[in-house]
């Protein structure tokens, strides 16, 4: 008898946990943060430790699972400026330089603790695995393991709001554990069509001590493009999209 | 309009930020005062300088407009970039005002655009160089981000795009006019050249085919690459094939010969970006049409000896002649065969933010001579680029590098954008 309770005992508190499927979720994070094609708006703010500031405002182009492109707007030395991102190729288009260059996921067209992965980001669930689960009462946390070397971030901690399946924190680290940067998803927003999310993405990181990173959101909204509006050669004509 | 307060700031993303106008307007004004340090012994001082003397050092003072302009209706865009600069310098004052590009383009759909006027093309995937980009101004490898002027031409850019190992495809046919008052610099007049280059995205790796028709210019063709063997490591190269290139030189009695020849130009360069943000971009030019290290030496003995005839004689024929053929010859940007370049740049030490510290090396392998140029750049402030560079010259006599002008070079760069 004493033998089943435990087993009883042991199955009802871990049945639940290994019920869990940390792919879903994450997919469904995926689909709550943004349409799987999508036109948007946003500007990035980094914070000095002295309150000075640079903004830049972007305009960003996704469809399915590995086609981005992204636009700058202001500020006027930056404006003209595309990236584009097909699977792990990255390019730069430079209005004055002309020809797209290869950039890489880890370097930062803007500076600061923003990369081109930060700016070009494809979904979760395409660049990671779900390692674990775990149910923290009102979260989950989900541990995150890039499928390839080729990913910014070799592992991420996601913690999930069970309500909204929507991430409140990630936690973006190196192979070794080490922590490269915090992402803290604020200010709740309906941006029509159904989408309800955050609209401010604060980041910080133990290699910029005083420093922040903003990221706020105007527009998202459901759009198709065309496969050959994620061309090297419709770089410098991105503006039209608009 | 989405706000968001951050210790006692507050954010804002104001919608009319992003509003869409028809028009756009931009540009920058830039100054740059530049400082010489003359290498009196050098022949191209000699031949520059033969009937002055501006002393040992010569500033310059440079103040450059530049003005980007488009207007869009429907599928049709008009765009315009003009460049006008003043410049101060021991010459005197100067002026100049190009229309660097102009010209209407047609966007029917997403895979088809038509262009017509001056654009452009920026051809080729070198950095410092670019052999196979044979519509486009030589780059200056010393500043090769400067905006080049474009030949008057009618392209049209069609793409298709593909899911599986070949992902785009896309063609670009150009036609350039050649006639006394349109495109006159690009060689034999009343010609329509033909060009054409077709672009792969395949297996992960731009590929570029390119033909230059025979017509103002010989047939050329072309090959370039460009891909990543890690996330971190580039790799790309262009071939040019130059059939029946004719390449003028003297020998050191000024005596002008002709060598007709297929020549055969490349280019082999690699990116890597390190762990602690160093961006290395390394590239191997070899110039089939450059002079090889005699012809060089023969060319500096000429200037010496037309040098020695003129301050003993007060008879300038021979510099003349030897400014003659430094025009468009060997007074080209890397005029001889073999060159190395390497680029070091540090993005943010010391956690600083947007200040970029960058060595950049152009080694004449041939000759054994180089220009070592560091600078510090700094963008902290928004619109604002400020640029310090020092270049060193140096190599043995009659060397490329060693036989400029100058031995030393600063400039600092100021340019706001608007």
């Amino acid at each position: 008898m004493i033998k089943f309770l435990l087993l009883f005992s042991v199955l009802t508190v871990t049945l639940p946990v290994y019920a869990i499927d940390g792919d879903k979720i994450l997919e469904q994070v995926d689909r709550n943060l943004n349409p799987e094609s999508y036109e948007s708006y946003k500007k990035l703010i980094n914070i000095e430790p002295d309150g000075s500031k640079k903004e830049f405002v972007l305009f960003t182009i996704k469809k399915g699972k590995d086609r981005v492109a992204a636009l700058f707007i202001s500020p006027a030395s930056e404006k003209g400026r595309s990236t584009l991102r097909l699977e792990d190729n990255m390019w730069l288009y430079i209005p004055n330089v002309g020809k797209p260059i290869r950039i890489t996921s880890l370097q930062s067209v803007v500076g600061g603790m923003f990369n081109n992965a930060d700016i070009l980001r494809l979904d979760y669930r395409s660049e990671y695995d779900v390692e674990t689960v775990q149910d923290n009462g009102t979260e989950y946390l989900l541990n995150l393991k890039a499928k390839t070397n080729t990913v910014a971030y070799d592992k991420l901690k996601m913690w999930v709001n069970k309500k909204n399946l929507l991430p409140s924190k990630i936690e973006s680290m190196t192979e070794t554990s080490m922590l490269i940067k915090t992402l803290h998803f604020k200010e709740m927003k309906d941006f029509g069509d159904g989408i309800i999310r955050p609209s401010v993405i604060e980041t910080d990181s133990p290699l910029y001590k005083g420093y922040k990173s903003i990221m706020i959101f105007a527009k998202i909204k459901e759009k198709e493009f065309d496969d050959e509006a994620f061309t090297l050669t419709f770089m410098s004509n991105m503006e039209s999209l608009r | 309009m989405p706000k968001f307060s951050y210790g006692n700031e507050e954010y804002s993303f104001d919608l009319s930020e992003i509003e869409k106008k028809p028009y756009s307007f931009g540009g920058h004004v830039e100054a740059s005062p530049v400082l010489f340090w003359f290498d009196q012994n050098a022949s191209l001082y000699k031949l520059k300088f033969f009937d002055r003397d501006d002393g040992g050092t010569a500033e310059e003072y440079n103040v450059t407009l530049q003005l980007d302009g488009s207007y869009e209706k429907g599928i049709t865009k008009f765009y315009t970039k003009i460049n006008a600069n003043i410049r101060q310098s021991y010459l005197g004052w100067a002026d100049q005002t190009n229309i660097l590009e102009g010209y209407v383009s047609l966007n029917p759909s997403h895979s088809l655009s038509i262009n017509m006027g001056k654009k452009a093309l920026k051809w080729g995937k070198g950095y410092a160089w670019t052999p196979a980009a044979f519509l486009d101004k030589t780059k200056d490898p010393d500043d090769p981000d400067l905006a080049l002027e474009g030949l008057a031409n009618l392209s049209a850019d069609y793409i298709k795009s593909y899911s599986g190992r070949l992902k785009t495809i896309s063609f670009t046919p150009v036609l350039v006019p050649v006639y006394s008052d349109l495109n006159s610099d690009f060689g034999e007049k009343n010609m329509i050249n033909f060009a054409a280059k077709l672009y792969l995205l395949l297996y992960d790796t731009d590929i570029d085919f390119i033909v230059l028709a025979r017509g103002s210019r010989t047939t050329r063709y072309g090959f370039d690459f460009s891909g990543n063997l890690t996330p971190n490591f580039e790799i790309h190269g262009e071939l040019a094939i130059i059939q029946n290139f004719a390449k003028k030189f003297i020998d050191n009695n000024g005596n002008l010969s002709n060598n007709i020849f297929n020549a055969k130009n490349f280019l082999l360069g690699i990116r890597y970006l390190t762990e602690l943000d160093t961006t290395f971009v390394i590239e191997y030019y070899h110039n089939d049409t450059g002079f090889s290290e005699n012809q060089m030496k023969n060319y500096f003995s000429f200037i010496d000896q037309a040098y020695e005839s003129y301050s003993t004689t007060g008879n300038s024929t021979l510099l003349q002649q030897a400014l003659t053929i430094t025009e468009d010859n060997y007074g080209k940007m890397n005029p001889m065969r073999n060159y190395l370049y390497t680029r070091i740049s540090q993005k943010e030490p010391l956690d600083i933010l947007y200040l970029t510290p960058s060595i950049t090396g152009i080694f004449n392998i041939d000759d054994k001579s180089f220009s070592l140029s560091p600078e510090i750049a700094y963008t902290g402030i928004t619109n604002l680029e400020l640029r310090l560079k020092v270049s060193i010259l140096s190599g043995l006599r009659n060397s490329e590098y060693r036989e400029k002008q100058n031995a030393y070079r600063s400039e600092l760069r100021m340019r706001y954008y608007f």
